[in-house]
């Protein structure tokens, strides 16, 4: 089942390990109550389950698979020691659905002839996604309420669609057409438009948190489409485009709504009650956590909304310290990285990964750098740190879709074909 | 395979942009972590020490109940404390500085040795305060040549040990240094009107003008300038009145046509004034913040021009600004020594992490006529102060400021000490001057006796 089931061993013995590691240390800092044996089946527990489970799934490397559940068992861990130890039940499960979306995407995105034959369908499931968006959520806001305090944030479903729509059509590239003096791909002109559309619907939702996600999916799957072999995109169309995006860039700032210049200009530490309150909160537990924390439970940042999403990487510093922070977001670098020692086999692959590689580390960014006051802070999350089902799901699928690029399947494109009837077998002449 | 490369390329651009961006992020919270905590409600303070060792602040976890009564007293406005009660002072602004915190070790709470180790001397700056006796003022001393204050005292004062349960009964200006902040400098603004002079038409022009006092002076606009003494100094060239302090002459100076208002702004605005409302600029005394002088320059010939540039009226200046303009002077070189209170500050393991040192500001006025001007304040000294403070080569500009509409009169005096071993400017201010018998050539004597001990 397993290429080589030595070292298969050893990565679960060492993510086992890590796992038991962080529990140590949660029982020596706050006991071993009920709730902590509760953090320690469910953690261990769900290790074991994937360990077993994994194997089924015939891959050619497991790396990314260990990596996921190496992160999703600590912030299991982490969210549960957030103000005291109590069983993050709600995350947990969202893990295990992340876990599930990640063998989703997985087995969806192995064969890259195929899924360059569904084009039309995620371009149909881009605009299904912005019309429920704007339809269904509240006033220009990007959550639809299903009421018990839970809640879906249908655009967030549209990022697999769009990396998927970036990393297909890229033989198009050499297939350009004279309009009005210029030569353009149709290919490039759609995905264009749609991304201009995303950005309008994140406008008028209010959630221009996301925009640097899906501009830097676009701008990946941008750059391989201009770079893809004979495509002849010159070095001066080149520059233009970085030009014209920098220009963006800039009067994006200048026009930007009121809420969101006061978060650009706006200085923290004179308004701590207002505006700056969760990034001076934030700052604060860090520079309390220090290098090595205050000891897991022991923090003061779950008094503030949204410790564990928004500024979830400010409260793992206060309790884990800035050190153990920093390896949980290289744990997280690595698994986008994976790529760079183990290349994908297909350019279609290779954009995909670049594109989810964009959407992890911008949305990192985001939340790192925003929720410490290094650029304007904004309400995305860390993948599969910060608690949110509509995240985790989302980050999930992305995860099997890299997954699937380290494990390609390489198959003649059959036409699809509703009621087609079963390929007639040759006979032998 | 080299498209593969391409995208591999991306891969890692993204990645190293990322890691590139926290790297950057963990060295800004490595630098600010003290400042953030500054603002964490839960603070351990160091001690703040003069110049000998001695104590000016007890920190958080000493109440200062081991010291005699009022020992802090005469530092109170200075160094402060982290109450809130008063945010200009030395404590306030360096709360960062005096936290026993550091990234790694986290807050400690006992034995930490974060300390701020002052320029000051305590017991002269004690002596200076209790010279005041029963008056209100204030007095600042530096060494000119190094920028070390060592006297800055302000009455009345409060001693922080004791808290503020009683704030309401609180004297007005209990709880700031008046060293830092604008005062109507009386006659002691000459020396600037001097320096503006003499950049203007130069030494040999200005020593050549003569004006006449009369015991006052009627403008063209038919504004009238009183000369201290009602029966006139006579004919008079610059050096006879800058000593005699004669408004008429002054007046008369700055009606000149070889004194065109447009370079008097200039210079003015060059020896650091806010002019005719300009938005009021501060300069910085280890996180304290210092007011800069402002005045009214609308038309040489118009009354309230005239009366600012001898020093009442509009103008404002503050006591560290006058004793800093003697730097300049008394230096020589007519660049401003500029004043600092920090010598050095330990961390939380007792290691020195910072150390104050000498600044000097750009230069106002030249070489020369910063010469002139130390000639003519030493002259003046000879001749008017020399038994007064007796032992040392003085050069002075006294001053008396008309403050609530001319109902009370300030008594002023800044100087500096013409000794290469003792290099000392110093201003003092006394308030309402006719409440007591204390005068400012007492203090001065008192304060340069304490600082050569």
């Amino acid at each position: 089942m397993v290429n080589n089931p030595i070292a298969y061993l050893f990565s679960c013995i060492f993510v086992l390990g890590a796992h038991i590691a962080m529990l140590a240390n949660v029982m020596l800092s706050d006991g071993s109550g009920g709730s902590f044996v509760l953090l320690a089946a469910g953690v261990i527990g769900l290790d074991l389950v994937c360990f077993t489970v994994m194997p089924f799934f015939r891959q050619q490397s497991y790396t990314i698979d260990f990596m996921l559940i190496l992160v999703l068992n600590m912030s299991v861990i982490m969210q549960s020691c957030f103000g005291g130890v109590g069983f993050a039940v709600k995350h947990w499960i969202t893990c295990i659905v992340a876990l599930g979306a990640c063998r989703v995407g997985y087995l969806l995105c192995r064969d890259h002839k195929w899924l360059e034959m569904q084009k039309k369908y995620y371009y149909i499931g881009i605009g299904v996604l912005m019309l429920i968006t704007v339809l269904f959520t509240g006033s220009r806001s990007m959550w639809i309420n299903l009421g018990e305090n839970t809640s879906i944030q249908p655009s967030e479903f549209i990022k697999p669609l769009f990396v998927l729509a970036c990393a297909t059509s890229v033989t198009e590239q050499q297939k350009r057409h004279r309009i009005l003096g210029f030569n353009v791909v149709y290919d490039n002109l759609a995905l264009f438009g749609l991304t201009a559309a995303i950005c309008l619907m994140q406008w008028w939702c209010r959630d221009l948190g996301s925009l640097p996600t899906f501009v830097g999916i676009y701008a990946a799957g941008f750059l391989l489409r201009i770079c893809y072999p004979k495509t002849k995109f010159s070095k001066k169309s080149l520059v233009g485009a970085g030009l014209a995006l920098a220009l963006a860039a800039v009067l994006a700032v200048f026009f930007a709504p009121e809420y969101v210049r006061e978060r650009i200009f706006s200085d923290i530490w004179s308004d701590t009650s207002g505006n700056g309150y969760q990034q001076s909160k934030a700052l604060i537990a860090i520079a309390e956590g220090g290098w090595f924390g205050k000891g897991p439970t022991n923090g003061f940042l779950h008094e503030v909304f949204a410790h564990e999403n928004d500024i979830v990487f400010a409260t793992i510093c206060e309790e884990w310290g800035l050190l153990f922070a920093l390896m949980t977001v290289l744990a997280l670098i690595m698994m986008v990285a994976v790529p760079l020692i183990s290349p994908p086999r297909s350019y279609f692959h290779a954009t995909m990964s670049a594109c989810v590689c964009a959407a992890f580390t911008v949305q990192m960014a985001l939340n790192i750098f925003g929720s410490c006051n290094m650029i304007p802070f904004t309400g995305v999350t860390i993948p599969f740190i910060s608690s949110g089902g509509s995240s985790m799901l989302v980050s999930g699928l992305m995860i099997g879709m890299l997954s699937a690029c380290q494990s390609p399947v390489f198959r003649d494109p059959e036409p699809f074909r509703f009621n087609a009837e079963a390929p007639k077998r040759r006979r032998r002449a | 395979m080299k498209s593969i490369r391409r995208c591999q390329f991306l891969i890692s651009l993204f990645i190293v942009l990322f890691i590139a961006g926290m790297a950057a992020l963990v060295i800004k919270i490595h630098r600010e972590a003290k400042f953030y905590m500054t603002h964490s409600g839960t603070m351990s303070l160091g001690r703040v020490y003069d110049r000998h060792g001695d104590v000016l602040y007890t920190g958080t976890d000493d109440d200062g109940s081991s010291y005699p009564d009022n020992y802090f007293i005469d530092v109170g406005s200075l160094i402060g404390d982290d109450s809130g009660q008063m945010e200009n002072t030395l404590v306030a602004r360096n709360t960062d500085k005096l936290n026993n915190y550091s990234f790694t070790a986290g807050l400690v709470r006992e034995g930490g040795k974060a300390a701020i180790y002052t320029t000051l001397d305590h017991e002269a700056n004690r002596k200076v305060y209790d010279a005041f006796g029963s008056q209100k003022g204030c007095a600042v001393a530096y060494n000119y040549k190094t920028g070390e204050l060592l006297v800055c005292t302000s009455l009345p004062n409060i001693d922080v040990t004791k808290g503020y349960d009683d704030i309401a009964n609180f004297e007005s200006g209990t709880l700031i240094s008046k060293v830092m902040y604008g005062t109507v400098p009386g006659s002691t603004q000459k020396v600037s009107t001097v320096i503006t002079a003499l950049e203007i038409m130069g030494a040999d022009r200005l020593f050549a003008k003569r004006y006449t006092c009369e015991g006052h002076y009627t403008n063209k606009t038919g504004g009238v300038i009183d000369c201290h003494n009602i029966y006139g100094h006579g004919e008079q060239d610059i050096q006879q009145a800058l000593e005699n302090s004669c408004n008429p002459f002054f007046a008369q100076l700055v009606a000149d046509s070889d004194m065109p208002l447009n370079k008097i702004k200039k210079i003015y605005g060059k020896l650091g004034y806010a002019i005719n409302g300009e938005e009021m600029e501060y300069f910085d005394i280890d996180g304290i913040q210092c007011e800069r002088a402002s005045t009214t320059l609308e038309d040489t010939d118009d009354f309230r021009t005239q009366w600012g540039c001898i020093g009442q009226g509009d103008t404002l200046v503050s006591p560290m600004q006058l004793m800093m303009w003697q730097s300049a002077v008394a230096n020589g070189t007519g660049r401003m020594t500029m004043p600092h209170l920090i010598a050095k500050v330990t961390d939380v393991y007792g290691d020195v992490c910072e150390r104050g040192h000498t600044e000097f500001s750009e230069q106002l006025f030249t070489d020369d006529n910063a010469a002139c001007v130390r000639q003519m304040m030493l002259t003046n000294g000879a001749n008017h102060y020399s038994e007064l403070i007796p032992g040392y080569s003085l050069g002075v500009k006294s001053g008396t400021a008309q403050v609530d509409e001319g109902a009370k009169e300030n008594s002023l005096l800044v100087g500096f000490v013409d000794d290469e071993d003792f290099p000392i400017a110093f201003c003092i201010l006394i308030e309402d001057k006719d409440s007591g018998s204390v005068k400012t050539d007492q203090i001065a004597k008192t304060l340069l006796d304490a600082l050569s001990e």
